[in-house]
């Protein structure tokens, strides 16, 4: 049973206050703006989101993989197992990437190293974690292959990468990354190269490699209904902010900021009768010309004169769970004592 | 792969045709007379007559043609025009002091310029960087046979340390080492300088790879994700450019032979060329061509060698 937000459960991970910017023409530019939240034991978290919202780059801050030549990730904490993984030394960090915690690649035809045979690329985590000698390490990798239901794994161990599909490839990934038994996966978009029946069987894959370990996962997507499908809790993010975080129930059965409704409403529906799909006007603003106020406010129908000028706080909403939203329109805000204020 | 070896070979066989007979065109369209070359401006008209006989040059072209083409199949390629001596044999006589040279500035080429790309890559537009390729810069624009000068200058005239005259006695293996020290390493840094900025822009694209985001998000230590997942994959655009050079080397060698004094396939193709020796340069033209193929060959195998998707079929 999964407690969301529930204070008397350790969580795993624990962000709080991460930003990360990079260096673009001079200047810092923040790409990740502060975020902050909690990944308990298995849970699912979904980080949800379009293109350039800042969703990789919140799994890359954690994992430090962040490159350091134009890029700065700073955060309060980052806290995974007493550690502050904002503030571990490079050896360290490298310790817990791929054992505690591991990341899966969105892109399966790039992500693995062409010139190395796969059953070798899911053998050298534990060798080099666990110290596992060559042979101990191969019966592993096997084991592992055919838990991500590689078809005669035995054989294609010491087979390349081009010579497997895409979904095959994405299985090793899996495999790779369920390697050291992690206590976190970071899984980025990991079925949006495959074709869609492969995307089930890949998310029925994660889906029971869940059940069977303890692991927590955070899943990154744009796609609401692989959300519905896999996650707990769901945190929508827009242009670095997190502007809603809610359990996935409440979230679809409530969902409060326009920006997570207008999400809803781009999901293609058979229930419908729909002749042209509904998609959000405009663009996220690029990194070096973000607005002063909310984010979104330029593509909001509901956008008021203080959206504009100031960026709305996350704020719990007061009906009850742990629903919290970043508008000044939806969320509980007393808008009249505000513009009060502002007029003074 | 071993069909694939056969495979190419025959597939040589035709472009090996085809150069000759450009070689055979060739040769006999340069202006000058072969006999007047030997027998120099005095001859009798008479004694220029008996040599061309003699040289078959004044046979009809296309008999011409059919000989020597017979005769390049067997093995006969002929005499040298000049010394009289079987051109198989003055060319079998420079040919491992060719690639004695050529292999040793090739190791010391790779051994300087692959770890140099890389840290010069890894340490990008820090003044390691910088300060590589300048050097690298320097060293493709210093002339081979300036550097070559200045070397006897410093290690054989000044230091005493090695040989001046590198075709010397080299009876044992110190004695040939030494005297192959200099001239090895003449063109072997100017392999290096090549082989430094090749290695340098495809380890910049490959450590930029996918891949190398995944080893890193493994945890494997830094060292391993550069040499095994970045060099890997970086060396393939290195052979093809060792392998373009080396075809290169092995006839523009000339400079530092002259330099260094040894004998060499360069320095044969130059006094070939000023004598109109046609016999020789047609057969050092044919080696030239087969060498090509054979390296090329080489150069496709270690590709094998490194990237499992290069299928041999």
């Amino acid at each position: 049973m999964i407690h969301p937000g529930n204070p008397r459960v350790e969580p795993v991970l624990d962000v709080s206050n991460l930003t990360t910017s990079f260096r673009i023409g001079g200047e810092w530019h923040a790409a990740v703006r502060g975020i902050s939240f909690a990944l308990q034991p298995n849970e699912t978290l979904a980080l949800v989101g379009e293109s350039g919202c800042g969703k990789s780059m919140t799994a890359l801050s954690i994992l430090g993989l962040v490159p350091k030549t134009n890029g700065r990730v700073e955060a309060d904490h980052i806290r995974y197992e007493g550690k502050d993984l904002s503030r571990l030394p490079d050896e360290e960090m490298r310790k817990i990437r791929g054992n505690g915690i591991s990341m899966i690649f969105q892109e399966p035809m790039t992500s693995l190293n062409p010139v190395l045979p796969v059953g070798f690329q899911v053998m050298e985590a534990l060798r080099y974690h666990q110290k596992m000698s060559r042979g101990d390490g191969e019966k592993r990798a096997l084991e592992l292959l055919e838990l991500v239901k590689i078809p005669s794994a035995k054989s294609r161990f010491k087979e390349y990468p081009h010579q497997f599909s895409g979904g095959m490839r994405q299985r090793v990934m899996i495999a790779m990354a369920l390697a050291c038994r992690p206590k976190v996966i970071l899984a980025d978009e990991p079925t949006t190269a495959l074709d869609v029946t492969i995307q089930a069987q890949i998310l029925s894959l994660l889906n029971e490699l869940k059940a069977e370990t303890d692991m927590s996962m955070i899943f990154i997507t744009h796609n609401l209904g692989v959300v519905a499908a896999l996650a707990d809790r769901v945190a929508v993010m827009y242009a670095g902010d997190i502007v809603e975080i809610a359990s996935v129930n409440d979230l679809f059965a409530r969902p409060t900021h326009p920006y997570t409704e207008a999400l809803l409403r781009s999901v293609p529906r058979s229930d419908r009768d729909t002749k042209t799909l509904y998609s959000i006007p405009g663009a996220v603003p690029p990194l070096t010309r973000m607005p002063e106020g909310c984010r979104f406010a330029a593509r909001c129908e509901l956008a008021i004169d203080i959206c504009r000028r100031q960026n709305p706080p996350l704020e719990t909403l007061p009906a009850g769970g742990a629903h919290s939203v970043r508008c000044w329109v939806r969320g509980d805000h007393d808008l009249t004592a505000m513009k009060e204020h502002a007029d003074v | 792969m071993l069909r694939f070896v056969v495979r190419r070979l025959i597939f040589a066989i035709p472009t090996l045709l085809a150069v000759m007979t450009m070689v055979f065109v060739l040769v006999r369209i340069v202006p000058g007379d072969p006999a007047q070359t030997i027998l120099g401006d005095q001859a009798s008209a008479e004694a220029l007559q008996t040599m061309r006989e003699r040289l078959g040059v004044d046979r009809p072209i296309l008999e011409q043609y059919v000989e020597f083409m017979r005769g390049a199949l067997v093995g006969d390629w002929g005499e040298s025009m000049v010394t009289g001596k079987p051109v198989l044999t003055e060319i079998a006589r420079v040919l491992p002091y060719t690639i004695e040279l050529t292999v040793v500035s090739l190791i010391i080429g790779a051994v300087i310029g692959i770890p140099l790309g890389a840290w010069s890559a890894l340490h990008r537009n820090e003044w390691i960087d910088y300060a590589t390729r300048v050097g690298s810069l320097l060293g493709l624009s210093f002339p081979a046979f300036v550097s070559a000068i200045l070397m006897l200058i410093v290690f054989s005239i000044q230091l005493r340390w090695l040989p001046v005259i590198s075709g010397g006695n080299r009876a044992t293996f110190g004695e040939w080492a030494r005297s192959l020290a200099l001239p090895a390493l003449n063109l072997g840094l100017i392999m290096a300088a090549y082989i430094t900025r090749v290695t340098r822009s495809s380890m910049l694209g490959s450590l930029g790879e996918d891949y190398i985001r995944t080893a890193r998000a493994k945890g494997v230590p830094e060292r391993v994700v550069i040499w095994r997942h970045g060099m890997r994959n970086a060396l393939i655009p290195v052979v093809t450019v060792v392998g373009l050079y080396l075809g290169i080397l092995i006839g523009n060698s000339v400079l530092t032979e002259i330099v260094f004094n040894r004998p060499g396939l360069g320095k044969l193709i130059v006094g070939a060329l000023g004598q109109r020796d046609y016999t020789l340069l047609q057969g050092l033209m044919i080696i030239y061509t087969f060498v090509i193929v054979i390296v090329n060959l080489l150069t496709d195998l270690t590709y094998g060698l490194i990237d499992p998707r290069v299928k041999y079929q």
